[in-house]
């Protein structure tokens, strides 16, 4: 799972309908995977994301190096590093737990489990 | 080919109907279904092609993640009932969750498009099939497109179905295989499906008050329906 994807999620228990986002990481393992760098793909798909959801994301996983405010305009240095916190760095395995009800949602394998028990839903 | 009736006199919940005749099915037979599913429709190809570079959308219900890397510009997050499936999806590197479609756990219009191809088809009941295709409209952006593909009363190709009934089980047939110690006798799985009937769709879509259908045609055995979100429809 890539933080990309982490800042689509939210907790969807029943009735867990505020401040259930974004889900705090914790016991990550990280892996970095290289991959093709689109400057073009990125400049538009970083408008798409709660940019503040996301560096506090990346600071529980102890990336340190998104600016507190979304540039304006986005040079080859801040689109590097977007290419490598977006696309390139996967958490494999974690636990993400929701700021509201704090249930929690394990990353297994990269892969995040968000089914809920027949009572949660 | 004649279809099977099921449920009728069958006095189970249509959640366990799902389990028994849907989950339980795609956990067993994953690997051969993959086998089998490697080429993208090219429709649903053409619409993912057709997509502005940088869009971030989701394949709800993607099983092997067949659509997942047609287009390089977009960025698209499978989801799957069946952690099988999302097993090989992860193992082709695509980016993919295990999820309930009734139950997204994705942000609201948080989406740039949705496909949703041979996924509603599954559910049991009315309701089910109208809260699955609400909770596409509720993640997508007002203004942006959901392709939604179902299988069809009315096909006539590979498959012909008694048009009287709606509800049936169809058979998967995993054969025997020399090489696969899993495989050394022939296995048959039954799939639960709904079988959608000419603008069946495009009601329940319309019904929901919340998307304009784009275009509606028959393909490959399948209805299937892009729909626009409506701007002033929360």
């Amino acid at each position: 799972m890539r933080l990309v994807t982490h800042n689509m999620l939210q907790c969807h228990v029943r009735g867990c309908n505020v401040n259930n986002y974004p889900l705090q990481l914790s016991e990550v393992e990280i892996e970095i995977q290289e991959t093709e760098f689109n400057s073009q793909f990125l400049r538009s798909m970083i408008r798409k994301l709660e940019w503040s959801a996301l560096i506090n994301s990346a600071r529980e996983i102890g990336i340190t190096t998104l600016p507190e405010v979304l540039p304006d305009d986005f040079d080859e240095d801040f689109l590097r590093n977007i290419h490598r916190v977006l696309l390139e760095t996967h958490i494999q395995q974690g636990k993400m737990t929701c700021p509201n009800c704090n249930h929690v949602y394990l990353v297994r394998d990269g892969i995040p489990n968000m089914l809920l028990n027949e009572s949660e839903t | 080919m004649s279809n099977k009736v099921v449920f009728d006199n069958e006095q189970i919940s249509d959640v366990v109907k799902e389990q028994q005749y849907v989950h339980e099915v795609y956990q067993a037979i994953a690997p051969h279904f993959s086998q089998t599913r490697y080429k993208p429709w090219p429709l649903v190809e053409l619409f993912l092609k057709e997509l502005d570079i940088g869009s971030l959308g989701a394949d709800i219900g993607c099983g092997n993640g067949k659509y997942l890397d047609v287009n390089k510009n977009v960025f698209t997050i499978g989801s799957d009932r069946s952690s099988k499936l999302i097993d090989i999806c992860a193992s082709r590197e695509f980016e993919s969750i295990v999820c309930d479609a009734l139950n997204l756990p994705f942000r609201n219009e948080c989406f740039d498009f949705i496909i949703s191809i041979a996924v509603i088809h599954h559910f049991t009941t009315p309701e089910r099939r109208i809260a699955a295709i609400e909770e596409l409209f509720r993640i997508v952006k007002p203004g942006s497109l959901v392709l939604i593909y179902v299988w069809a009363l009315e096909q006539d190709a590979r498959r012909k179905f008694d048009k009287k009934h709606q509800d049936v089980i169809v058979p998967w047939v995993v054969p025997a295989s020399k090489n696969d110690p899993d495989r050394k006798e022939e296995a048959i799985y039954q799939r639960y499906y709904h079988l959608f009937k000419k603008g069946e769709l495009d009601n329940l879509i319309l019904n929901t008050g919340k998307a304009q259908i784009i275009k509606t045609d028959y393909d490959k055995d399948n209805w299937y329906v892009v729909a626009r979100k409506k701007s002033c429809n929360k």
